[in-house]
């Protein structure tokens, strides 16, 4: 006996992917997450440019979460110069994270992951049933999009963010009527958790998961971090990423494999909660009970569950910073002098998918000579690919159909950005 | 009347022009009232992948094969076909380095195991069909996107700008950063549009919205030449967002010689 399912098009998620599987004899033969989405060679083609130029070009690798490979790429290029930016600086910045933090969770749960729990085509199609909820949805990616715009300068590619600090800082009153809005949203974000908290979701997706994240000795959850941390209890420190993710090229994917230790694991909100997920507190850590996930969970689909819990926590983050900013009375302040020389920098910080790295190395002229970026997305695939393989495994007799849309299901609960993953 | 049907498609890119439709938060509900959309793979999964459309709206760059054939099908069945975003209109990052072999640059990314995939040097959708209407930005401007739209649902041609980004920053009285400053700013060559957003926060233009028409882009060369820009990485920033468009190539060619 055969049977195949293949998606030619995985609707739904941000690039272009497919999912192929066969199964002969009630045996696996085939498990392939297919990403044939385009390669850009974008790590080969700033090769030569000069340092200043390269977080632009590569916060081009994708606009859903923009702001944090600008990010990332910045604190690479001050981190091979030895370059220290401001503690402003460093607010503004996370700032401008968890700005798309809340952008990116928002869209996926409500646009591209919703309509699967409620047996629906898009969210285009949820406006008539359930009018409120999609108004919420948009509400909360609106207000991530305004904090990226207030702090970036744009929603997506921002601008403003630049090598030791800011083009112009926001001003006081654009801060204090940001956190009017972020004031105004927790209730809408909360709001959402309890529609989250209403969903069925299925429990078909459980395998022996390890997640990865970044750890600090912060007491603070935190999106930034110098070590990642395993579920297995290991850690290693961000410099040692080539170990973590141990990168390979497989013949049905443009994006690379990446395994630690031989071992395929998670990463992204599911496992950041799971991992850092007792250091929340008040609303964040009620939603985190609210929605089951107080405890050690293997099921994947509460990833949409723990992106929920991160909107909270997201907004009330935002609130503290600029509190902070306020109290440390923001001003425009003078560029930090980076001063290029040869070096090589490799900082990693949480992007709403999971960690993302940067690597760069430089000559003494500040050209970069080797750029090396590991996405989330691509971190994910060997993951997604064995948790596909133990859905198969549970369901094997179930109609082509329901397979169909239960993998479909599984792999848009890890929310994957194609582009990000092949760039 | 009956709503004007609408597809949203993408090649090679980042998203960032389909992504301006969920970003369109307040304008969203009336959209979709006046808009048949019919296929948007990124949002929903119920597609009709043949019917005829009034409207195809299409990001990214081509730089695979199988592209061409996808866009080639989406020319074949729309009566009208817009590019959107600086990546279809003019190539984008992807094209930046178009100069170098699709190979060469596999193997520093992929090493030698890389897989055999075909992949061709990035190009913007008119080499492959006819266009109909630009709308170029990394990415776009929304309300660009809302404008053009609003006047291509009504049968009518869009208004968009047609003057350099250089003309917008000296409307909103900015530093010239460019002569005052002696950075490297591409403004006076690049296609306006985004009311010289950079510029508002002090930074130099990247020409990230590609080329405005019959650029001079001798004259900007020598003005960078004078300010002491070496011209390899003058080069570079031309080529970042527009590598294929003719007044670059045309310079670059002129400059081989």
């Amino acid at each position: 006996m055969q049977k195949t399912v293949v998606v030619d098009h995985l609707c739904r998620v941000e690039g272009h992917g497919g999912i192929n599987v066969a199964i002969e004899n009630v045996k696996i033969a085939k498990v392939e997450m297919d990403i044939f989405e385009g390669a850009r060679f974008l790590e080969a083609s700033v090769v030569g440019r000069l340092y200043h130029e390269v977080p632009p070009i590569l916060s081009r690798i994708c606009a859903i979460c923009s702001a944090v490979h600008t990010v990332a790429s910045l604190m690479a290029v001050e981190d091979a110069f030895d370059a220290e930016p401001s503690t402003q600086t460093q607010l503004l910045r996370e700032l401008l994270v968890q700005g798309g933090n809340i952008e990116s969770h928002a869209l996926h749960l409500f646009c591209l992951a919703f309509p699967d729990f409620l047996e629906c085509s898009s969210a285009f199609a949820l406006t008539k049933d359930y009018p409120q909820e999609v108004k919420i949805g948009l509400g909360l990616e609106k207000l991530g999009n305004t904090i990226q715009e207030t702090v970036g300068g744009w929603a997506v590619h921002p601008v403003n963010v630049v090598l030791g600090g800011f083009g112009t800082v926001p001003s006081k009153t654009t801060l204090l009527r940001l956190k009017e809005q972020l004031t105004k949203a927790l209730e809408g974000a909360i709001a959402a958790v309890g529609t989250v908290a209403r969903l069925r979701i299925p429990d078909f997706c459980q395998s022996p998961t390890l997640y990865a994240a970044l750890g600090s000795s912060s007491e603070e959850y935190s999106l930034f971090g110098d070590k990642v941390v395993f579920s297995n209890g290991e850690s290693r420190k961000v410099s040692s990423y080539k170990e973590i993710c141990s990168e390979t090229v497989v013949p049905h994917s443009h994006a690379k494999h990446s395994h630690f230790k031989g071992l395929p694991f998670m990463v992204g909100a599911l496992a950041r909660v799971m991992l850092n997920g007792h250091k929340l507190d008040s609303e964040a850590k009620k939603a985190k009970e609210k929605l089951g996930l107080g405890r050690f969970t293997e099921n994947i689909l509460l990833n949409n569950s723990a992106q929920a819990i991160e909107i909270v926590y997201s907004i009330k983050r935002c609130i503290q910073i600029i509190d902070q900013l306020l109290k440390r009375r923001i001003r425009n302040e003078k560029l930090v002098e980076i001063r290029p020389k040869a070096g090589q920098g490799t900082p990693a910080v949480e992007a709403p998918r999971g960690t993302l790295y940067r690597s760069y190395a430089f000559d003494n002229e500040g050209r970069i000579t080797k750029a090396d970026v590991i996405t989330p997305t691509a971190q994910n695939l060997a993951n997604l690919e064995k948790n596909f393989r133990a859905l198969l495994n549970c369901l094997v007799d179930e109609q082509q159909e329901t397979l169909q849309a239960k993998l479909e299901m599984v792999a848009r609960a890890y929310d994957p950005c194609i582009s990000c993953s092949v760039h | 009347m009956s709503k004007p049907k609408i597809g949203m498609f993408g090649m090679t890119g980042c998203a960032g022009e389909q992504i301006i439709i969920p970003n369109c938060e307040d304008e969203l509900m009336d959209i979709l009232k006046v808009l048949d959309i019919r296929s948007f793979r990124t949002a929903t999964s119920k597609n009709d992948e043949k019917c005829d459309l009034d409207l195809a709206f299409v990001e990214g760059a081509v730089v695979q094969p199988e592209e061409d054939v996808f866009l080639k099908g989406i020319r074949k069945r729309s009566r009208l076909l817009i590019a959107l975003g600086t990546c279809a209109v003019w190539g984008g990052v992807a094209a930046m380095k178009n100069e170098v072999s699709r190979q060469r640059l596999k193997d520093i990314v992929c090493g030698s195991p890389g897989r055999i995939f075909k992949s061709i040097s990035a190009q913007p959708l008119y080499s492959f069909v006819k266009v109909d209407f630009s709308i170029s930005g990394c990415p776009i401007e929304k309300e660009q996107f809302l404008q053009a739209a609003s006047s291509l649902v009504h049968g009518d041609i869009p208004v968009l700008p047609k003057y350099a980004v250089c003309t917008e920053c000296k409307i909103n009285e900015n530093t010239c950063l460019l002569v005052e400053k002696g950075e490297l700013c591409l403004g006076p060559i690049t296609l306006a549009g985004c009311n010289a957003r950079c510029l508002g926060y002090g930074i130099a233009c990247s020409g990230c919205r590609g080329p405005v028409k019959e650029a001079n882009i001798a004259s900007e060369v020598e003005i960078l030449k004078e300010k002491g820009f070496t011209l390899g990485d003058i080069n570079n920033q031309l080529r970042t967002f527009a590598e294929p468009a003719e007044t670059i190539q045309t310079h670059l060619a002129k400059r081989r010689r």
